[in-house]
């Protein structure tokens, strides 16, 4: 390399550095420049091979984009005549050795930092004397996530576990359902919940808290809609929450509760959150909220209606625990209008 | 031969304005035919951008409805893919490729017009689609079954016949590509001789021809499902899954047919302007060929998320990154042709110095995608967004505008506008990068794909708004291209060879005659045009 472009190419390299190292606190602050903090096992092995990947993504950056703005700005033609030509090389096998080989050593490293990694995150813990291991089935279906515990307890969008306990998810999608995919940033990556296939994923909560996802795979006109939280909570009171539910469900007064989740996750996201139509018809003051057989019979098989949007079944794997629960709470809060 | 072509007059109602271009199987013509073609839908699909980039400026906006946006999402992806980046370079190949191997047309000429043809047609399909019962097709340009068997309405039938139109002509296309070049060289252009772009069309014909069977599959069991009763894609043998690999064995390497021609216009325009010759010849064309037999190795990193085994994830992982290592190969040769160059920024070179640097940035986004575990983070989120408009964007169209302004002289005997394009290059570019780099940032805090809205405040708004506002200057700078086009039909007129250019392209008149060269000289070299100035300056100072 000529004198001068060594010289040029050092500080624009250097000024590059420069301005990465003085941007480098922004970058800790992590505006988007990472991975959503991690505060799970896994969420947080996999910000770690993200950043070793940046190291070398970095690198070579500077250096392309380095060596491209120093080779436009020093061999310019400037008052060279247009056609002169430049010195007839053809090629050299030493540079193609060298920069086929530098890459490939780059991506050994980063495959074998990923395989090293990879048991953490991926294997599900086991459950061990100081904490056991949550069982939780997760259902995504058009437009809401149903959680269903080993004790019979469900859930809607809401999904509370114990704090510093592994989570086992079972991710699945019922079979008359499409595609969606599980995923809560700070707790680790997206698995995929697919019509006739059980996934797994898992997570250890580190801190108490609520922690927000969304579906990632497009599922419909609501799919925007299709959010949903962790809440971490200290391990009695989860326990607490997790006997009563179960037991409000058998005893037919999970209406507040279940209930309600139902209300907002599985009819409120097509139909307003008062009921008065959004994507859906409305539904408020409709005989059918307080009709027994007649909201079983089309919560169990949905609705075609020709040359409009069909209403998914949404009921038809749910519990007569969870038709109740909808039930009770739709007598409650609609019965005096009709 | 004289008789003959008496015998063979042209009917007179062939030789109006409007009907000579009807029945034309000239290959220049049709190429003209395709890019024109291709620029009305770019225009389509960047409207049907701008209204999603509009919608997700602020949250919680209702410029679109929620059904209306996944139709938008939808038909951008299939017509920027299918009707706007394949078949422009389709066209420029077509204009191209006969005249850089010195022929005189592609070796089916009236299949070549069918193709065209096709192409048009299946583009109307996919448009009318929205004034469909039901509207159009709403499931992503990936059309994941079970979703799109569910869709109600016709737009996803339509969506189906489009893709089966384009297959057909995309292969009549690509057959032809290959026989014209495997036949109809000119004398002493071996392989290793022919331009860069030829050897570019070669691997995305073979693409074509490998791929396209399997989508045209694909998308025929996801008719049958939808309108025979059929259990093709049923959930209870996994058939989701099925569609997926389908899909992506030929969705994987449609990312190369896309980018490969790029590819070969850069290495193109770089040696011209640089006025040194293309550095490691024979490495980038290998490393095309490369590329093109390894793009169909990797499909299944694009179902990462679905729950694959290790060993599966591992190998799709090892495939992806082996990618990585030609084009990186391509990068540094490319840098190395720069190097003690005499660099002229002319509009062609400003594009392809543009694609050198905002491809890179795509390149390396790549990487974090093939990581499987790191993918799981990213994977459908705006990350993901960012990382394919910057090889398709910043990669493919930077490379198409770029071939356009270095070969428009030739294709139409006018320049277009140097300052025009100077002005839209700068617009383009910095347009680019404000609205695609922060999408990289969105995907990493959470933002996933296909939503019509969201209700973050703060730093997603911001990072939204200032996407959009890219997208506005984007837009911008292309609307100069357009004038730039416009102002064209009084460009300043071009000689045979403006550029002082080294393929044979430029040893005809601009624009070329009907039958393209009187005569063809022995090709001795990849660069034959240099070889005859260097012969004739020989011979003025003998």
């Amino acid at each position: 390399m000529h004198a001068p472009v060594r010289k040029l190419s050092l500080v624009v390299v250097g000024a590059v550095l420069g301005a990465l190292i003085a941007a480098s606190p922004a970058l800790a602050g992590n505006a988007g420049f990472a991975p959503v903090t991690p505060d799970s096992p896994n969420a947080h092995t996999i910000t770690d091979a993200y950043w070793f990947i940046t190291g070398f993504a970095l690198f070579v950056l500077v250096g392309v984009e380095g060596l491209l703005v120093t080779f436009i700005v020093r061999y310019r033609r400037r008052n060279r005549a247009r056609d002169a030509e430049g010195p007839q090389i053809h090629g050299s096998t030493r540079l193609e050795n060298m920069w086929t080989l530098i890459p490939v050593v780059i991506l050994v490293a980063v495959a074998a930092f990923v395989f090293v990694k990879l048991p953490g995150i991926k294997n599900v813990p086991s459950a061990n004397a100081a904490a056991g291991r949550l069982e939780v089935t997760v259902s995504g279906q058009q437009f809401s996530w149903q959680f269903t515990y080993p004790n019979g307890a469900v859930a809607i969008d809401h999904l509370r576990v114990p704090l510093g306990e592994p989570v086992h998810l079972t991710v699945t999608a019922p079979n008359w359902d499409v595609i969606h995919s599980w995923w809560i940033p700070a707790l680790g990556g997206k698995i995929d919940a697919i019509p006739g296939r059980l996934n797994h994923t898992w997570f250890t909560a580190r801190k108490l808290g609520t922690f927000s996802g969304r579906c990632a795979e497009l599922c419909g006109v609501q799919h925007a809609a299709m959010l949903m939280t962790v809440e971490v909570l200290p391990r009695d009171q989860f326990e607490q929450w997790e006997a009563r539910r179960a037991q409000q469900q058998t005893s037919g007064t999970a209406r507040d509760t279940l209930g309600e989740e139902e209300w907002t996750g599985s009819c409120g996201k097509c139909h307003g959150l008062a009921g008065q139509g959004l994507y859906g018809p409305r539904i408020a003051g409709s005989g059918t909220l307080q009709d027994e057989t007649a909201l079983t019979k089309l919560l169990r098989n949905g609705l075609e209606r020709p040359g409009r949007p069909a209403m998914p079944p949404v009921g038809r794997e749910w519990s007569q625990d969870q038709l109740d629960a909808l039930g009770a709470y739709l007598k409650e809060r609609f019965g005096s209008q009709s | 031969m004289v008789a003959r072509a008496e015998t063979v007059a042209i009917p007179q109602w062939q030789r109006g304005k409007l009907a000579s271009w009807l029945v034309t199987v000239d290959h220049k013509r049709i190429g003209i035919l395709y890019i024109a073609t291709a620029g009305f839908f770019f225009l389509a699909g960047g409207i049907m951008a701008e209204l999603i980039r509009t919608q997700l400026m602020r949250p919680d906006q209702t410029i679109v409805t929620r059904g209306d946006y996944n139709q938008l999402v939808t038909i951008h992806g299939t017509t920027m893919i299918f009707l706007v980046v394949v078949p422009v370079l389709t066209g420029l190949a077509n204009f191209l490729v006969p005249l850089m191997i010195g022929a005189p047309d592609m070796a089916f000429p009236r299949l070549n017009a069918l193709s065209y043809w096709l192409y048009l047609l299946a583009g109307v399909v996919l448009m009318l689609s929205f004034w469909a019962k039901g509207g159009a097709a709403c499931a992503g340009w990936t059309s994941y079954p079970p979703l799109s068997t569910q869709c109600p309405g016709h737009g996803q039938d339509l969506w189906i016949l489009s893709l089966h139109i384009l297959g057909i002509s995309s292969l009549i296309g690509a057959i032809n590509f290959i026989v014209t070049i495997h036949n109809m060289r000119a004398p002493g252009m071996t392989w290793m001789r022919i331009p860069l772009f030829v050897w570019s069309i070669e691997v995305f014909a073979w693409l074509l021809v490998l791929v396209i069977p399997t989508i045209a599959a694909g998308v025929t069991m996801l008719l049958l499902d939808r309108q025979a009763g059929t259990h093709f894609f049923a959930p209870s043998h996994q058939g989701p899954i099925l569609y997926q690999h389908a899909f992506w064995f030929f969705g994987h390497p449609e990312v190369y047919i896309m980018i490969l021609p790029a590819m070969g216009i850069i290495s193109e325009i770089l040696p011209v302007f640089a006025r040194k010759p293309i550095f490691g010849y024979k490495a980038i064309a290998l490393s095309t060929v490369a590329i093109g037999f390894f793009s169909m190795l990797v499909w299944a990193h694009h179902m990462f998320t679905v729950g694959l085994p290790n060993y599966l994830n591992g190998f799709f992982m090892l495939s992806s990154m082996v990618i990585a290592v030609p084009t990186g190969m391509k990068i540094f040769n490319w840098l190395a042709t720069l190097w003690r160059g005499n660099i002229s920024l002319d509009t062609p070179m400003l594009y392809a110095l543009g694609f050198l640097s905002v491809f890179t940035i795509g390149g390396l986004s790549g990487i974090y995608l093939a990581a499987f575990p790191v993918d799981w983070q990213v994977h459908d989120t705006y990350f993901v967004v960012a990382h394919f408009h910057y090889v398709l964007f910043g990669g493919s169209i930077f490379g198409i505008l770029g071939g356009l302004f270095y070969w428009w002289p030739k294709i139409f005997g006018r320049f277009l506008d140097d300052r025009l394009g100077k002005w839209s290059f700068w617009f383009v570019f910095v347009g680019f990068n404000v609205t695609f780099f922060p999408q990289h940032m969105l995907g990493l805090m959470g933002m996933v794909r296909r939503i019509y809205t969201y209700q973050e405040h703060g730093l997603w708004e911001g990072y939204n708004m200032t996407s959009t506002i890219g997208s506005y200057v984007m837009s911008f700078g292309l609307l100069l291209f357009a004038v730039a086009v416009v102002k064209s039909l009084n460009g300043i007129r071009a000689g045979n060879d403006p550029w002082r250019a080294d393929t044979l392209e430029w040893y005809t008149t601009s624009p070329p005659p009907a039958h393209n060269f009187d005569s063809v000289p022995y090709v001795t070299s990849a660069r034959p045009l240099n070889d005859l100035r260097r012969a004739l300056q020989e011979k003025r100072a003998l």
